[in-house]
């Protein structure tokens, strides 16, 4: 997967030089209903700060920040300044075509940012542009809710069986053809499990679990499930399965150690310390003891003469 | 009755700085005004933060904590003096040992108010003592400069308890407050055998706890460094490169300490030219000693030039640093060496002027340890600003940096007006039985 990754980059590097530089900037052949999508939740100061958070993280490397036109001026073709009257003249269902999917030098983000998130991004590139109105979404996002999803581990074939299904009024939909990513959560981020498939006629899809997989102690793994369907939105389901290696490697600050918090000390280090402390303070008690001894046996002496 | 006549003229002549005059008013006003510029320079930098200073992301141990390392330094002379050279019975240190301990004193505590001006936020001072980490080598740093600071007062006061009895007696004409305080501090001192042995004892004791109190204060400040793997810190010989260091320059302070007494005080008949020589010889021993351990510091390595090593090495040796690397091996080092061989040399004015020389270079041998080694960090940060990379002080730093100095100079010379620093007690008693010390 990561070769042919590698590969396709490759190629699309080298054939986007040979033949689409000059022309890169406007030719993004964004399909219609793409180009139409709209954002489901208003765009506001406080998404438009968040959208700059993910913005600095991922896009001013080479974009630079929007309106001060300091993009990467050595990158072929130059990366458009977002505020520019380019990017502000698409539609909000353009922008997040380009961002999902990316093309020649432009990464796609489609796996490393959620749908929110991207959208996030718009609302922070929108909020350079003062004639901007918001055209929302009249996608549903409620109709996610009815979504059910259910996950099951197939010991004998190694698999994870996925139904998706939807409770709608008139009675159980199975969700067709819809796109499907399985992840184990990971310390940071997220691990993708197979491919991305899609779901049967009955809304099933499957997915082969390697059997080496690191799991906690007790071999649990958290799965995580992700669904994307055109009618019922992003949604995503997760349930710990024990379908991983037991894995014992306990946090380097479980036990005792130099670099662990006071509490976990070393034993060895503690007593040292205090040991050197008590008997310097001893030593102290003993001086105390002698000055006032001093001071007590000149006065006996004067009672005597 | 010549033997009284004789006593009364020590103690007189040795009584004699315990009083004010011009010149000290005068020194006192000039060190005072100085102190009170470098207090505003650090008015400043509490008002506005660390960034007044030079330390930034790279360098953040600058000017302030080589001038901790110094003091520190120069404190562990009154434990040589006092503990090592007492204890083996060494007679001409004797007269010597208040003015070491003087200094011991003095550095010592003003080490502690250095470290406060490297923090940005010293109100929080006290959290050092409550979340400290007892793995930490900074508590460790804390808790044994405390307990220097502590015996090395000890040893000051408990020598100083018969001299204490001896100027309420003898300074009549003493402020009253001031003859007050002579006799509460003297503790009913009547010179019993009693006293005398608890007053042996006692110091005893404690000369013999300084040692490694006085090893530990300043190995725990080498460890500081040499507990973190950066390329010039990471020796296994710092420990006693330090300690070595120290010795010193703690020597140099005390030979320019007596050179200031023994003329301004008229002390020529106690610190004689015989003391300025042994303290020379004794400077050429310890410096040998510190030389060595140069030796293996940069010899070591630089045989060997890791990649980080060399990096650091090439700086001292040829690079930025090397004017000031040299000159603080050759003139506060080597020449020294060298000159005090001499037995001309030997003499009180040459003897202070190469101490000046090698309490200087100990000072920028501290920043020569401290600085270089953090101008090439592991892990560079991309796209810093040129003034991470080369570290310059400000002149607020330097003016902060000056303050420690004045201050111990200050709290020296304020001791010395109120006790006497020759030993009056040790010196009359050695005249009652010099056929006893003779023997010994």
């Amino acid at each position: 997967m990561y070769k042919k990754n590698i590969g396709l980059k490759l190629t699309t590097i080298i054939l986007g030089s040979l033949l689409a530089i000059n022309v890169a900037a406007q030719n993004w052949n964004i399909p219609a209903d793409q180009s139409a999508k709209n954002s489901s939740f208003p765009f506001n100061a406080s998404t438009a700060k968040e959208g700059e958070a993910i913005f600095t993280k991922n896009c001013v490397s080479c974009h630079g920040n929007p309106g001060k036109g300091n993009s990467l001026k050595s990158l072929s073709p130059i990366p458009p300044d977002l505020a520019g009257a380019v990017t502000q003249h698409r539609t909000d269902g353009d922008i997040f075509y380009i961002i999902s999917t990316g093309r020649v030098i432009m990464p796609s983000f489609k796996d490393v940012l959620t749908d929110q998130d991207r959208w996030k991004v718009i609302s922070y590139i929108r909020s350079f542009n003062k004639d901007y109105v918001q055209v929302l979404s009249k996608f549903d996002s409620g109709k996610s809710k009815l979504v059910k999803i259910t996950m099951e581990f197939d010991a004998k074939t190694n698999q994870i069986k996925v139904l998706v299904k939807a409770n709608e009024t008139t009675g159980v939909v199975s969700l067709k053809n819809d796109e499907v990513e399985l992840f184990a959560k990971r310390y940071f981020g997220k691990l993708q499990i197979d491919k991305t498939n899609r779901t049967d006629a009955n809304g099933l899809v499957v997915f082969s679990f390697p059997k080496d997989l690191p799991g906690d102690k007790n071999g649990n793994v958290d799965l995580i499930v992700s669904v994307n369907d055109d009618s019922y939105g992003e949604v995503q389901y997760q349930k710990v399965f024990k379908v991983g290696v037991p894995t014992n490697k306990p946090s380097l600050t479980e036990k005792r150690a130099i670099w662990n918090v006071l509490a976990k000390a070393p034993v060895w280090l503690i007593l040292t310390y205090l040991f050197c402390v008590f008997l310097v303070l001893s030593v102290f008690g003993y001086i105390v003891y002698n000055l006032f001894k001093l001071n007590k046996s000149s006065d006996i002496k004067n009672l005597k003469s | 009755m010549l033997d009284q006549l004789k006593s009364d003229t020590i103690t007189s002549d040795l009584l004699r700085h315990i009083r004010l005059n011009k010149a000290f008013i005068i020194w006192m006003g000039v060190l005072g005004i100085s102190f009170l510029v470098c207090i505003y320079a650090y008015t400043i930098q509490l008002r506005d933060g660390l960034g007044v200073a030079g330390i930034r992301d790279y360098v953040s141990w600058g000017l302030y904590i080589s001038n901790f390392v110094f003091f520190v330094a120069v404190s562990l002379i009154g434990m040589l003096m006092t503990a090592v050279l007492g204890l083996i019975g060494i007679k001409w240190a004797s007269p010597l040992a208040r003015i070491a301990e003087i200094i011991a004193l003095a550095f010592a505590s003003v080490a502690g108010l250095v470290i406060i001006s490297d923090m940005g936020r010293p109100d929080r001072l006290l959290y050092v003592f409550i979340h400290g980490r007892v793995q930490s080598p900074i508590v460790w740093d804390i808790t044994v400069v405390t307990i220097y600071i502590i015996i090395s007062l000890l040893l000051l006061y408990l020598p100083l308890i018969p001299d204490f009895k001896i100027c309420y007696d003898k300074l009549e004409k003493a402020p009253k407050i001031q003859r007050t305080i002579y006799k509460i501090l003297s503790l009913n001192w009547n010179n019993t055998p009693e006293q005398q042995k608890i007053i042996k004892n006692s110091i005893r004791v404690l000369a013999i706890l300084i040692i490694p109190v006085a090893f530990g204060i300043h190995t725990v400040t080498s460890w500081l460094f040499a507990n973190t793997s950066r390329a010039g810190w990471d020796s296994t010989i710092f420990g006693p490169y330090f300690v070595s260091g120290a010795f010193v320059a703690g020597c140099a302070a005390v030979i320019i300490a007596m050179y200031f007494y023994r003329y301004n005080y008229k002390l020529k008949d106690y610190i004689t030219d015989m003391h300025f020589d042994k303290m020379a010889k004794l400077l050429v021993l310890v410096s040998l000693v510190y030389l060595y351990f140069n030796l293996n510091e940069f010899m070591v390595p630089g045989y060997k030039m890791k990649k980080f090593d060399a990096i650091h090495l090439n700086e001292l040796f040829t690079g930025a640093h090397a004017l000031l690397f040299w000159s603080t091996q050759l003139l506060g080092l080597v020449l020294p060496i060298i000159i005090l061989l001499f037995k001309q040399m030997r003499k009180p004015l040459p003897v202070m002027v190469v101490s000046i020389f090698v309490l200087v270079g100990a000072w920028f041998k501290r920043y020569i340890i401290v600085v270089p080694t953090q101008e090439h960090p592991y892990l560079p940060i991309q796209n810093v600003p040129l003034n991470f990379k080369f570290y310059t002080p400000t002149l607020i730093e330097i003016l902060i940096t000056i303050a420690p100095i004045l201050l111990a100079i200050i709290i020296i010379t304020i001791l010395s007006k109120v006790i006497p620093i020759i030993p009056i007690h040790e010196t009359l008693e050695e005249l009652e039985e010099p056929e006893k010390v003779g023997n010994k």
